[in-house]
C-alpha cells in the first residue's frame, strides 16, 4: 500500500515537471497551456475567497443526497425483485432499458419535466446510480450460498429478520463494489450535468465553476477546477472506500 | 550527475528497472512532440479559409457570402470551410486552437479574450440588432418588479446580454450584479421554449429571430430593449480574425473583407432578393424573412458603434483588467469599419 503512494507521488512529480517544462518552453501559447504556477495561483485564490469552497460544498451535497436516495431505491428494487419473480421481471426490464442510457442523453427531457435546477441534477445522478447499483445488489442476493437460506429456514427467521441478518450482510461485497461503481458514475454525471444546466443562484457546483472559468477565458481557472475534481475523486476512492472495505469485507473475510 | 540522482530515486522506488522508466518517459515526450507537430501542420495550409457560422438573423451577411459564393468569386482556388459551432465560447476556443480563421460574435466576448491576451482583432462591424428582455409574467413590467426567485435566461455569463443587463442594473439601481444570482445559462432556442412553457424561466434576453417569434406570442412582453440598456446604439455582432491569419494569409484576408463588404451592401440594397435567398437558410417564408430583415432596429453595417462604451463599462466592473485600448489594438489596420480613433467614435456616438 505504502509503495503505491510512493510511486504515485513520484510519477505525479515527474508529470508535473514535464507539464511545467512544456509550459515554460513556449511550444504552446500560454493561453492554451498554462503553467502550474498560474494554475496554483488561481486555485489558491478561488479557495481563499470562498467561491470554490461553496461550489465544492454544493457538488458534494447534491451527490450525497443523490447517492443516498438512489441507494435506498436500489435496495428496495433489489429486495422486491428477490422476493417476487413478477417484480423481478419488471425491474429486469426497466434496468435493461435504462441502464445503457447515459444521463446526459435524457437532458432535454429532464429540462422539460423538471426544469434546470438542483432537482434536474439530482435526477441525473439518481439515474446514473440506480441501475448499476440494483443490478449489483440483485446479483449479490442471488449468489448467496444455499446453506445460508437453509440456516434461515432452520431458525424460522421471518422475511425481515432474514433480510437484516442474512441477505444484506452476506451480499455486502457486492453492495460495496456496487457503491464504488455508483460513486464513479454519479461523480461523472454530476460534473457533466452541472456544466450543462447552468447555475441556479450562481451556485452550480464544480462543473459550473469550470464552465464559468471557460466562458471568461480563464484556462488556469479551468485547470484549477479539474484538479479539485481529481483530488476529490482520489480521496473518495482511496480513503473512504478503502477504509469501508477494510472495516467490513476484508475484516469479515467474505 | 543528473542521471545518477535519477537512478538513485529509481533505486529507492525499486521494483521496476530504470530502463522501463526511461522508455515510458521517451514515449511521453514523443507523444507531446506529435501533438505539437499536428498543430503546425494544420496551420501550414495556405489555400484554405475556415469560417465559423452561427445561427441568428444578425449573421445574415455571412450566410449570404456562403449562399452566393462570394469567396469563390474572389479566388476560385480558395477552399472555404464553414464550421457550425453552437456558442461563442467554443468558437473562441477553436480560433485559439488555430482551427477557425474568421468568426462573428458580440463585442463583450471578444473583449474578454482580447483582455486575457488572445491575439485577435476586429475586421468589421456586421450588424446592429434589436435585443429585448422578454417576460412571460403579468406582474413584471420593469426591472424593479423582478423578485429574487424569478429566473432570467441568457446565453452565458459575460455575453452581450449579460453585460447589457448589468448596464441596466447599474443605471437603475446602482447595483451591477443585482440579477447575477438569478441568471440561467441557456441557449436561445431552449430559453424560448422555457419562456413559452411558462415554467422555470420568467424572462429571456432574446436576439432575433427568437425576439421576433416571442414578441408575437400572447402574454409575452418586452420590458427592456438592448438600446435602453446600453443607452444608445451599439454594434451587436462584429467580425473577428486572428493576428496570425492576418499576418500569414493577407490575400485571403482581403478576399474575405471584399466578400463581406459585398454581402453587407447586397442586403442593404436588395433586401427582397436577399430575403429570397436566405429564407431557406433560416427555415422561414420569404415574406417573413423580409419582415425580419427590415425590422426596426435591424441594420447591417460595417461601422462599429459602442466599442468605447463597452470597454469603459467592462473595465469599471472588472470584467476587463485593462481599461484603455488604442483603436489599432482592437481593429485590424485593413478593415471595413473605417479608420477612426476610438475616442472620436465615442464622441460621434453621443451625438446620435
Amino acid at each position: 500500500m505504502k509503495s503505491k503512494y510512493k510511486q504515485r507521488f513520484f510519477w505525479g512529480i515527474l508529470l508535473a515537471f514535464i507539464w511545467q517544462l512544456t509550459a515554460v518552453s513556449g511550444i504552446f501559447s500560454e493561453l492554451i497551456f498554462p503553467g502550474l504556477d498560474q494554475i496554483s495561483i488561481v486555485l489558491f485564490k478561488s479557495l481563499q475567497d470562498g467561491t470554490l469552497i461553496k461550489q465544492i460544498a454544493f457538488s458534494l451535497s447534491v451527490i450525497a443526497q443523490g447517492l443516498f436516495l438512489a441507494t435506498i431505491m436500489a435496495l428496495l428494487f433489489a429486495l422486491t425483485a428477490y422476493f417476487s419473480s413478477t417484480a423481478a421481471g419488471l425491474i429486469d426490464t426497466l434496468t435493461a432499458l435504462a441502464h445503457p442510457l447515459p444521463g446526459i442523453a435524457l437532458m432535454p427531457l429532464i429540462l422539460i419535466w423538471f426544469g434546470s435546477g438542483r432537482m434536474a441534477i439530482l435526477i441525473v445522478i439518481i439515474h446514473s446510480v440506480l441501475w448499476p447499483l440494483s443490478l449489483n445488489l440483485s446479483t449479490g442476493f442471488n449468489s448467496i450460498p444455499d446453506i445460508y437460506t437453509l440456516i434461515a429456514k432452520n431458525y424460522r427467521l421471518n422475511k425481515f429478520e432474514f433480510m437484516y441478518k442474512i441477505l444484506i450482510p452476506a451480499s455486502l461485497p457486492y453492495f460495496i463494489s456496487g457503491l464504488k461503481i455508483a460513486w464513479a458514475r454519479s461523480w461523472r454525471a454530476l460534473i457533466s450535468a452541472e456544466m450543462l444546466f447552468g447555475a441556479i443562484n450562481s451556485l452550480g457546483g464544480l462543473g459550473w465553476y469550470i464552465f464559468q472559468r471557460r466562458v471568461f477565458f480563464d484556462l488556469p481557472g479551468v485547470f484549477a477546477g479539474i484538479i479539485v475534481i481529481i483530488m476529490i475523486g482520489i480521496v473518495v476512492e482511496d480513503f473512504i472506500f478503502a477504509k469501508l472495505e477494510n472495516k467490513t469485507v476484508k475484516k469479515w473475510g467474505a | 550527475m543528473y542521471t545518477e540522482k535519477l537512478e538513485k530515486i529509481f533505486k529507492e522506488i525499486g521494483s521496476v528497472s530504470m530502463k522501463k522508466y526511461i522508455t515510458i518517459i521517451i514515449i511521453f515526450l514523443s507523444v507531446l512532440l506529435l501533438i505539437s507537430g499536428c498543430v503546425n501542420n494544420e496551420e501550414a495550409s495556405q489555400q484554405k479559409i475556415t469560417i465559423a457560422e452561427q445561427y441568428g438573423l444578425a449573421y445574415a451577411p455571412v450566410q449570404l457570402i456562403k449562399e452566393l459564393n462570394f469567396l469563390k468569386a474572389a479566388d476560385p482556388d480558395l477552399e472555404v470551410e464553414w464550421k457550425q459551432l453552437s456558442n461563442t465560447t467554443s468558437i473562441r476556443e477553436s480560433m485559439l486552437a488555430g482551427e477557425v480563421d474568421i468568426a462573428f460574435m458580440a463585442i463583450p466576448p471578444f473583449l474578454i479574450a482580447r483582455d486575457k491576451g488572445m491575439g485577435w482583432k476586429i475586421i468589421s462591424g456586421l450588424s446592429e440588432s434589436p435585443l429585448g428582455l422578454m417576460t412571460n409574467r403579468e406582474d413584471i413590467n420593469s426591472l424593479a418588479d423582478f423578485k429574487t426567485d424569478s429566473k432570467i435566461a441568457l446565453p452565458q455569463p459575460g455575453s452581450i446580454q449579460h453585460i447589457l443587463l448589468s448596464m441596466a442594473a447599474e443605471r437603475e439601481f446602482g447595483e451591477v450584479d443585482r440579477f447575477d444570482e438569478q441568471l440561467l445559462t441557456m441557449s436561445h432556442p431552449d430559453a424560448m421554449n422555457a419562456l413559452l412553457a411558462g415554467r422555470e424561466v420568467s424572462a429571456h434576453f432574446a436576439s432575433p429571430p427568437y425576439l421576433f417569434l416571442e414578441s408575437r406570442e400572447e402574454g409575452i412582453k418586452k420590458i427592456l430593449s438592448g438600446r435602453e440598456a446600453f443607452g444608445g446604439d451599439f454594434t451587436f455582432i462584429v467580425g473577428v480574425s486572428t493576428e496570425q491569419f492576418y499576418g500569414e494569409q493577407p490575400q485571403n484576408y482581403s478576399n474575405f473583407l471584399e466578400a463581406l463588404g459585398k454581402a453587407i451592401e447586397f442586403i442593404d440594397q436588395k433586401p427582397d432578393e436577399a430575403a429570397e435567398i436566405l429564407a431557406d437558410n433560416y427555415n422561414l417564408e420569404p415574406s417573413e424573412m423580409r419582415d425580419y430583415l427590415s425590422w426596426s432596429g435591424m441594420k447591417f453595417t460595417s461601422k462599429i458603434k459602442g466599442l468605447d462604451k463597452f470597454i469603459d463599462f467592462m473595465a469599471a466592473e472588472s470584467y476587463l483588467e485593462k481599461n484603455s485600448y488604442q483603436y489599432s489594438e482592437l481593429v485590424f489596420e485593413e478593415n471595413l469599419a473605417g479608420e477612426k480613433a476610438i475616442s472620436e467614435e465615442g464622441a460621434s456616438q453621443n451625438e446620435e
